[in-house]
């Protein structure tokens, strides 16, 4: 016997065996169906479906922090987000996708599919040989295996949520510093992708000399004023500004 | 590597200050640019400049005090040494010349100057962080924040449909990789046990060589990929590089793509070291595939900004053949292989630097941005037309321009390994040279042979001019001067610790 299908055994018994099952299934069934269904909101209420089988999965696996952290931030923020903008931007029934290219779909579920066989077989092998990866229990390890099973008992001897606090005010500060700076640079560029200019007119990059300007006559603008048209390609216009609206 | 801070909390106020002085200007200009009004906005770019030269100077400073060995903060996931200050130095001198390039053209473009640039120095610190990044997780904080400012910047011009489908395909393409990238990485810490690139090392090292283990590392390579543009991941490249203004596009080409040369440099060289008989075939055959259609597609192009968007696809290619000779065993040819790419990378910021700084100023008059436009160049604005013949030159590989020796360490590195594939490899670099000799030459001939269609010259403006003249004269002056760069005490340092 595999030590895959002695664990399996071993742990049909509990409730966590059982609740895997019956998450598993939820949250798979709920993935498929934002894929399929073809309604936007009702594929960003499956979504929610989705993180939300995904969260009771982290809890089994001693991971709270990771799944309060999930309802909170993707089920509770980024999907209302979500279908905030899908209801201001109105939803037209059947939008569904059709690929131009002749068998671009079949071929992407070939594609799909071979990528899950290959993905699937990588996940399970390390599980499917005898002593192969983490099936022995932290206490009986020998040391060889070294950093390849730590396992989740020792990141959580102290607790979860601490543990996570510590490894993101210890280990990771850096990063978890220098996300801010993403983050405000990140702001800054929503804001201006979102942003509706009052004054269409500044939106062109029009010849300046056509926009009423004042000019200082000290720095090197004044050396070709009849010159400074920029690029504006083709349809480059205050209709397209509209039409973009 | 010398003996890091053990303390992960640890903070070396003087190795962080370059990235500091950039982020206060950065910071600086959204305040000031509240204050100031129409035109006047437009000395926001004093700011950054200020900023950028600060951030220089402290790099240097650095440089002086490290010598050999190398200052760390937070642990292993701020390191300054030889290799992240080359870097680092090669990031401000292109900043320093895309704000010089973004001057008039913001100024003159009068919307968003403040945002513009706070998202270009922010991006420009991302690069910095990315290649003092020893970590799994600051590597990847850092590649997004060299990423995201740059999906924004695509599509600053968002009155041109172009400038849309640019920007939007950049980021559809750029999220999918970043996807797959933390996926590859989850799995590589999920089987090391660890995010820091030498543990990593260690680990691969003496485990086991798992099935999912080598498809997290090719995962890990198309999150690259993406960044510098690799053939089969190169499609928002041209569509992107049209659309975007034109400073921006120099961005992408140059800095962008460097910034993910020096990531895919310290994973696969640093982190995946001894998984290198699995990578390296994988990147060599993306080399040729790579710098084979860049070359192909740009013989056919006719608008200019395209046709270098696929010239600088096809660098990429050549920059990826030391990838595909590196071992698993022979330090010392990876170390020349490492070196091969630096080398490259710095003639090919200076070079396609100063061919799109070049364009844009031909843009200035003829916004069309068509190869026709370029005739008669030669004798409408003598000095510009050589300059851009320079950088052309350059980047088809002819002597004395600085190219040539880019191409030089590429191949001879990839013969120095000896194997087959080597060979083939370097078969290819020849052979693409060649074909790429004709499309840069055509524009050459466009430039110096044919009747001109307008007769004015064209006046690209002080800040650009200088940009034209100074890049013009270093692609020049790097031919003799390649030895500073070759003889960097420690530059391969990275690989040797690896």
């Amino acid at each position: 016997m595999t030590p895959l299908l002695a664990q399996t055994e071993a742990a049909s018994g509990s409730a966590e065996f059982w609740v895997f099952i019956v998450i598993g299934a939820v949250a798979l069934g709920s993935a498929l169906s934002m894929v399929l269904l073809r309604n936007a909101v009702h594929a960003a209420l499956m979504l929610v479906v989705n993180f939300f089988a995904i969260a009771v999965l982290y809890a089994t696996l001693d991971a709270q922090f990771l799944a309060v952290a999930q309802i909170i931030v993707y089920a509770g923020a980024i999907v209302v987000l979500f279908l905030f903008v899908l209801m201001l931007l109105g939803v037209a029934g059947d939008q569904a996708f059709t690929g131009r290219i002749a068998g671009q779909k079949t071929t992407a579920v070939l594609l799909g599919l071979a990528l899950f066989g290959v993905l699937a077989a990588g996940v399970a092998a390390p599980f499917l040989g005898e002593g192969t990866a983490c099936n022995v229990p932290v206490e009986q390890r020998v040391d060889a295996e070294g950093p390849l099973c730590e396992g989740l008992a020792v990141a959580n001897a102290d607790g979860n949520v601490r543990g996570v606090g510590f490894l993101i005010f210890t280990d990771y500060v850096w990063p978890f510093e220098v996300t801010s700076v993403l983050l405000v640079v990140a702001a800054i560029g929503a804001i201006v992708l979102g942003k509706r200019r009052e004054d269409p007119g500044e939106l062109t990059d029009a010849p300046a000399s056509a926009v009423p300007a004042l000019r200082d006559d000290d720095d090197d603008e004044a050396a070709s004023d009849e010159d400074a048209a920029e690029p504006a390609a083709a349809g480059a216009s205050e209709d397209d500004e509209e039409g973009t609206r | 590597m010398t003996d890091l801070a053990s303390d992960p909390t640890t903070v070396d106020l003087f190795a962080l200050a370059p990235e500091l002085s950039v982020v206060v200007a950065a910071l600086l200009i959204l305040l000031v640019e509240l204050a100031l009004t129409g035109e006047r906005k437009r000395y926001v770019n004093l700011i950054g400049l200020v900023g950028v030269v600060a951030a220089l100077a402290f790099t240097v400073a650095l440089w002086a005090d490290i010598g050999d060995g190398a200052r760390a903060a937070f642990g292993n996931a701020f390191v300054v040494d030889a290799y992240a200050l080359l870097f680092k130095g090669l990031f401000l001198s292109v900043a320093l010349f895309v704000l010089l390039l973004s001057y008039r053209y913001f100024s003159e473009f009068r919307t968003y100057q403040g945002e513009y640039y706070v998202l270009l120095l922010g991006s420009f610190v991302g690069m910095m962080l990315m290649v003092s990044a020893r970590d799994l997780v600051m590597l990847f904080v850092a590649l997004e924040l060299v990423s995201i400012p740059g999906f924004v910047m695509a599509g600053l011009r968002k009155f041109d449909l172009r400038s849309n489908e640019g920007a939007l395909k950049f980021f559809v393409m750029g999220v999918l990789s970043a996807a797959i990238l933390l996926f590859g990485m989850s799995v590589v810490y999920g089987v090391t046990g660890t995010t820091d690139l030498a543990g990593i090392a260690v680990a691969l090292e003496t485990g086991e060589r798992l099935p999912l283990l080598l498809a997290a590392v090719l995962f890990v390579i198309v999150g690259f990929g993406f960044k510098i543009s690799a053939v089969p991941f190169h499609f928002w490249a041209p569509d992107t590089y049209q659309g975007s203004p034109v400073p921006v596009t120099a961005f992408l080409s140059v800095a962008s793509k460097a910034a993910g040369f020096a990531g895919l440099l310290q994973v696969t060289f640093v982190a995946f070291a001894p998984l290198a008989d699995v990578w390296a075939p994988v990147l060599g055959v993306l080399a040729i595939l790579t710098m084979s259609l860049g070359n192909l597609l740009a013989l056919q192009q006719t608008n200019v900004v395209r046709l270098l968007a696929y010239s600088s696809i096809a660098h990429a290619g050549y920059m990826l053949v030391p990838f595909g000779v590196a071992t698993a065993t022979d330090a010392a040819l990876n170390s020349d292989a490492f070196r091969a790419v630096l080398i490259y990378l710095i003639a090919y910021a200076v070079m396609n630097s100063g061919a799109f700084a070049a364009v844009t100023a031909v843009t200035r008059s003829q916004p069309s941005r068509l190869v026709a436009d370029y005739a008669g160049l030669g004798r409408r604005s003598p000095g510009l037309a050589a300059a851009l013949s320079i950088f052309l030159l350059s980047l088809g590989g002819v002597p004395p321009l600085v190219g040539i020796w880019a191409k030089f360490f590429v191949f001879s590195v990839a013969v120095e390994a000896g194997t087959a594939f080597g060979l083939v490899l370097a078969a290819a670099v020849v052979l693409n040279t060649v074909v790429a000799m004709f499309y840069y030459l055509a524009v050459v001939r466009t430039m110096w042979m044919d009747e001109p269609t307008v007769e004015e010259p064209v006046a690209p403006g002080k800040a650009l001019g200088f940009a034209v003249g100074g890049l013009a004269v270093l692609t020049v002056v790097l031919f003799l001067g390649i030895g500073v760069f070759t003889d960097v005490a420690g530059v391969s340092t990275l690989v040797a610790s690896g």
